[in-house]
């Protein structure tokens, strides 16, 4: 039996990436490989899930062994693999520059230069980089990895329907009640995210379309600094009813956003992917979004796509989307469509003709 | 039967449009977005502003290292590990802290020093920051008259988007789009942007080159530049003529209107002139630059009785 073993700085519950991870495992366990995971560290119940990273000491005798990093951040684990001698493949799931963060978190930017310079040494001797996006690929060709594949995040949409959180889904719904539209954006509060012009979007909205129209931030902070400066800046403009900062929230109540939302907005500078976007689409929940980075591509004609996010056309648009009931449809349909070519069972496929034809038969 | 899908692209220049048309009618004032990013940047940390000293300030509060180990845990048994663990390393961690405080605390003065040495030397040289910040406030004079008929004449049958940089408070812009040509402005005068703006026409407030730059190969069908080749230094305007033929798909048009050097720097353009890093060069060597930058048909046209003139240029 030959063995795939993957490596990752972090195992967490209610993260795509670590939901990859796990369904990665399952697809190569399910083609006879064989497949552990070893991470820095695993949370909560993930914990029986993965293994400490050092205790991996080569595979069993005879056994031929290849490991597979996933790559999305600096990590201890990183140089470790640099180090063994197992042939090597990388997963790339995009390291924010780190410019983003180095005038708000200077400690989180080091790691992220830490991991881009990982990358670039993984790249000596990586035989394959696979890549979430065609945009993740184009950065590790420019690192000289020298064969890349593209294989969308793992994403079974079908987990996506949980139970709806009652107690918010009524408390949503009872402010919409009081009138006017609801935009989402769900994603970790952060400065590459922008979310900061989604609040001047929503300024220009409520100037022009609709005084009522509400903004709902979901997802944790990655970024204190920033999160401070949001908040403020939401203050100071008296948006502060009609700004929910939901910070991290359980998976029932997600889905009581996603119950609610009337459109999901997106100012993001850069995203290797987007898996909320694919959210959106299962939620039939229309997309406008900042065509920034790996957006348009995730997107592949299921939103529309701005070239601009200054606040009066991002507002615009989502106002026409919102009424227009032709080109939402349009929208929502493409999503379907969208979400069929990135199906786990289309993103089986190309994993394995990826790693299959260089690792060899289980 | 089905009905034909929707143009996105078509939706986006409608939306476009609407924008402008709100714009025009005073529904966004001068200056909306602007005092929206003013308000952020009020509370976004001093890093986020290029100012040398305050960043300087951010760095130096963040010289000190915190000795005291973090014990705190939901985990009653992790609790009590990690105060055991910070007992019996307490020494060496505050061993580290005080030689990484002191690498910083060095660092940091050092940077003050270096800080100090940059003030003196650009007040002795003379600000080129400064100059240009002065300069960039200039309201340009030009009579857009003397070149708007070749303008029109050199983009007029492109198909595609035109881009005039700087479009100014939008004579040329406005001229232009009357006659059919899908063209926008960029400028980066706040002012004259608004002025623009407040026209119906679209504007986008930037520099050229950024602009341009930030435009994907081939992503227009025309550059106009104006105005700003003028007072640029001979390097700048090299980088403009790459960034424009980069940004102009094949067979599409890179016109440049400008005062020849003899004029610049005389009457309206005295203060302008004087305050500029740069000059305008010759007709000629545009003509030169553009051809081996790989353009064809390249000619050019004197205006405004020779103190002005046009060079068109085909991108191959």
């Amino acid at each position: 039996m030959t063995a795939i073993h993957q490596f990752v700085p972090s195992l967490a519950p209610r993260d795509a990436v670590g939901t990859h991870y796990l369904a990665v495992q399952r697809i190569l366990r399910d083609a006879g490989y064989r497949s552990d995971i070893y991470a820095l560290e695993a949370k909560e119940e993930f914990r029986k899930r993965a293994r400490p990273f050092r205790s991996f000491r080569g595979g069993r005798a005879g056994e031929p062994t290849w490991l597979l990093y996933h790559s999305s951040v600096g990590s201890p684990v990183g140089d470790y693999v640099a180090a063994r001698p197992e042939p090597l493949l990388v997963d790339y799931h995009n390291i924010t520059p780190a410019s983003y963060f180095a005038r708000y978190e200077p400690h989180l930017a080091g790691l992220m230069s830490l991991g881009r310079r990982q990358l670039l040494k993984l790249g000596r001797r990586a035989q394959l980089g696979l890549a979430d996006s065609a945009f993740n690929a184009a950065e590790l060709e420019q690192l000289g990895y020298p064969r890349t594949a593209v294989v969308p995040i793992l994403l079974d949409v079908a987990t996506l329907d949980v139970p709806v959180d009652r107690p918010r889904l009524d408390q949503l719904r009872r402010a919409k009640e009081g009138g006017g539209a609801d935009f989402l954006f769900v994603g970790r509060i952060a400065p590459n995210k922008a979310q900061h012009d989604l609040v001047k979007m929503l300024a220009a909205y409520r100037k022009v379309h609709d005084p009522a129209a509400r903004l709902h931030l979901v997802g944790g902070s990655s970024s204190e600094g920033y999160l401070a400066a949001l908040r403020k800046f939401i203050a100071a403009l008296g948006l502060t009813d009609c700004v929910d900062l939901a910070g991290a929230v359980s998976a029932g109540e997600l889905a009581a956003y996603w119950e609610i939302a009337d459109a999901f907005v997106v100012a993001s500078d850069h995203e290797g992917f987007c898996v909320p976007l694919l959210e959106a689409m299962h939620h039939e929940v229309p997309i406008v979004a900042y065509g920034a980075a790996a957006v348009p591509e995730t997107l592949g004609g299921a939103g529309l796509v701005l070239a601009t996010k200054d606040a009066p056309t991002f507002a615009e648009a989502v106002a026409r989307v919102l009424a227009d009931e032709a080109l939402r449809a349009q929208l929502l349909a493409a999503g379907a469509d969208r979400l069929r070519e990135l199906d786990v069972a289309h993103s089986r496929v190309k994993l394995l003709d990826a790693v299959v034809p260089l690792v060899g038969a289980p | 039967m089905e009905d034909a899908p929707i143009d996105l692209e078509q939706v986006r220049r409608s939306i476009d449009a609407e924008v402008r048309a709100r714009r025009a009618a005073g529904v966004y004032p001068p200056g909306f977005e602007r005092e929206l990013d003013a308000l952020f940047a009020q509370f976004a940390p001093a890093e986020v502003t290029e100012d040398f000293d305050a960043a300087l300030e951010r760095a130096e509060e963040t010289v000190a290292v915190d000795p005291v180990i973090p014990v705190a845990s939901r985990n009653p048994g992790l609790l009590v590990l990690k105060k055991v663990v910070s007992k019996l390393i307490g020494w060496y961690h505050v061993w580290l802290v005080q030689q990484v405080t002191a690498l910083g605390a060095t660092l940091a003065h050092a940077l003050r020093l270096l800080g100090g040495r940059v003030t003196a030397l650009e007040r002795m040289t003379g600000d080129q920051a400064r100059v240009r910040a002065a300069g960039a406030r200039v309201v340009p004079a030009r009579d857009d008259a003397a070149w708007r008929d070749l303008v029109i004449g050199a983009i007029g049958d492109v198909s595609g988007r035109v881009v005039i940089a700087e479009c100014g408070d939008g004579d040329l812009l406005a001229e232009v789009t009357d006659k059919g040509v899908d063209a926008y402005g960029v400028e980066p005068r706040s002012g004259l942007a608004d002025v623009a703006a407040g026209r119906g026409l679209e504007v986008r407030l930037d520099e050229p080159a950024g602009h341009l730059e930030a435009l994907d190969a081939g992503a227009v069908a025309g550059v106009v530049l104006r105005a700003c080749t003028e007072r640029s230094t001979p390097g700048e305007s090299l980088a403009l003529a790459e960034l424009a033929v980069h940004a102009t798909a094949p067979r599409g048009r890179i016109v440049v209107c400008s005062l020849t050097p003899d004029a610049w720097g005389t009457g309206a353009t005295a203060v302008e002139a004087d305050l500029a890093p740069g000059r305008p060069l010759r007709a000629a060597t545009w003509r030169s630059v553009l051809e081996e930058l790989g353009c064809v048909d390249v000619e050019h046209h004197e205006v405004a009785g020779g103190d002005a003139y046009v060079v068109v240029a085909t991108r191959a």
